[in-house]
């Protein structure tokens, strides 16, 4: 997992994503903010479900230089509500609409995975 | 009250100056610009350099030889919305008594970057964070592509005409850096960049060049007296979780504030200039200019509204999809083109009879807004 300044999964019982809750306003933030931010403490840090559904993608075609294949991008409306954006994998095309389920990922520190049944 | 004219204007050709420096390429539009104005360095009070990526004090650098009598210098930054901005401070401190004619430029030189899209400046968590995961413009722009086919029931070939349109334009316009007309069918089978969006539909990211104007609030003589009636620079809101990514909400302020300022209404817009570095922009500006109703974008664009010879002529000069799009130039460009059309200058690609013309553009580049910044500017005669 990428090393950030700020938390990004929460450990138990099994890894949500986590945000920030504004105390005043109900507004969820995504990433959550870092502790030395001036305004974590007027937010608590909260665990975001884990399945959402797509409000729209693209699948980004690299030039043929880079020898890497197409990967599709989109943004996730999770409950909360929240919309985060990230990589979409385990279909090769996305649906509006399609269920996602976030992953914890080594190299972007979260991907959204296609759940069973969206996935191809 | 102090009227703000544009009393002469600009540009370089856009495209590839290969070993130009960015003086040698800013003075050419800046001399012309005032030789148009029919200045000289003693007239100019103030300079404004709009630029994105040259560096710090450029626009001290390429002023230095000019014969400026060491008057202010002020360097602009706001992203693709740079050029735009400084026309907009500049208006500010000429309404404020400040000074009565000055220099705002813009200059950008892509080509030296190598080409690919402009990297997001990564300066906060969220962007970092985002762009780690793939987030460019080009992506932004394909997810409100696909959002819009989605909801608006339209078709790959209606994001495709806009570049036929523009591109069509832009072969009439010899400062556009792309100048070959092309067919639906050639706009989609160009390569896929980012899905909907293929590369015909992209702006070109490798592009030099630079606009200038002069700003004076005394009544230019000659040509008609083109004015600025309305100018406008707002920045983004927060994004919230279930904000609607077609309604280019930045930019319907920016214009309902500017057609407040001007006291005129979308239909009175003869001519219009704007920020279409994809295709799907122009559709979603469409709406968010008030020249077409919600849902109503492609049937405006297939009625020939906004073609040369339509109602509202939108992007004559071929655009930044033509004409090619180096930032902290293209706010500037955009006016000049739109001086040089509501003069009848505008040669094979003029609209006819234009008297009120507007800008737009948008600044992009952070995650977590619909965009950074977005200016609209209402021209007149």
């Amino acid at each position: 997992m990428p090393d950030t300044p700020y938390p990004l999964w929460s450990s138990i019982p099994e890894p949500q994503l986590l945000a920030s809750r504004s105390r005043d306003h109900d507004v969820l933030l995504f990433p959550a903010l870092p502790a030395d931010s001036p305004l974590a403490p007027a937010h608590a840090t909260v665990p975001l479900a884990a399945e959402g559904t797509v409000y729209s993608f693209t699948i980004i075609h690299p030039g043929a230089k880079t020898g890497l294949a197409p990967y599709a991008l989109g943004y996730v409306d999770l409950p909360g509500p929240v919309r985060i954006f990230g990589r979409l994998q385990g279909k090769a095309r996305p649906a509006i609409g399609d269920t996602y389920r976030a992953r914890p990922d080594a190299q972007y520190g979260y991907v959204f995975h296609a759940v069973q049944g969206d996935a191809a | 009250m102090t009227q703000v004219y544009l009393s002469g204007g600009a540009m370089t050709a856009f495209g590839r100056h290969t070993g130009v420096l960015a003086p040698e390429l800013a003075q050419q539009a800046i001399l012309k610009a005032m030789d148009d104005a029919g200045v000289t360095p003693k007239d100019i009070q103030a300079v404004y350099c709009a630029n994105v990526l040259g560096g710090m004090i450029l626009g001290q650098v390429i002023v230095r030889d000019l014969g400026f009598a060491g008057i202010p210098v002020y360097n602009v930054e706001n992203a693709c919305a740079s050029g735009a901005t400084g026309v907009h401070l500049a208006r500010h401190a000429m309404l404020a008594g400040q000074y009565e004619t000055v220099l705002v430029f813009g200059i950008e030189q892509l080509t030296a970057l190598g080409g690919g899209t402009i990297p997001l400046q990564r300066n906060d968590h969220k962007t970092e964070l985002y762009a780690k995961a793939g987030m460019v413009l080009p992506a932004v722009y394909a997810m409100r592509g696909t959002r819009f086919l989605h909801e608006r029931g339209a078709k790959p070939a209606d994001l495709a005409a806009v570049a036929v349109k523009n591109r069509r334009n832009g072969a009439l316009n010899e400062y556009a850096q792309q100048r070959s007309e092309v067919t639906l069918e050639e706009v989609l089978g160009s390569r896929m960049i980012a899905d909907p969006l293929t590369l015909l539909q992209c702006c070109p990211s490798q592009v030099d060049g630079a606009a200038a104007l002069v700003l004076s609030s005394k009544k230019p003589s000659g040509r008609p007296a083109v004015r600025v009636l309305a100018s406008t620079v707002v920045s983004g809101l927060q994004e919230g979780a279930r904000d609607d990514i077609l309604d280019a909400e930045i930019t319907a302020r920016a214009a309902r504030q500017a057609y407040e300022q001007a006291g005129l209404a979308p239909g009175d817009v003869d001519v219009v200039e704007l920020h279409d570095a994809f295709t799907i922009a122009e559709l979603l500006y469409y709406e968010a200019l008030g020249l077409a109703k919600h849902g109503e974008a492609v049937s405006f664009l297939h009625s020939g509204a906004t073609a040369l010879g339509g109602r509202v002529p939108v992007n004559p000069s071929g655009g930044l999809l033509a004409k090619g799009h180096p930032l902290g130039a293209t706010g500037v460009a955009q006016m000049v083109e739109i001086l040089w059309q509501l003069q009848d200058r505008a040669g094979a690609r003029q609209a006819k009879g234009a008297r009120i013309g507007l800008t737009q553009c948008t600044g992009g580049g952070i995650a977590g807004v619909d965009h950074a910044a977005s200016s609209v500017h209402i021209l007149g005669v």
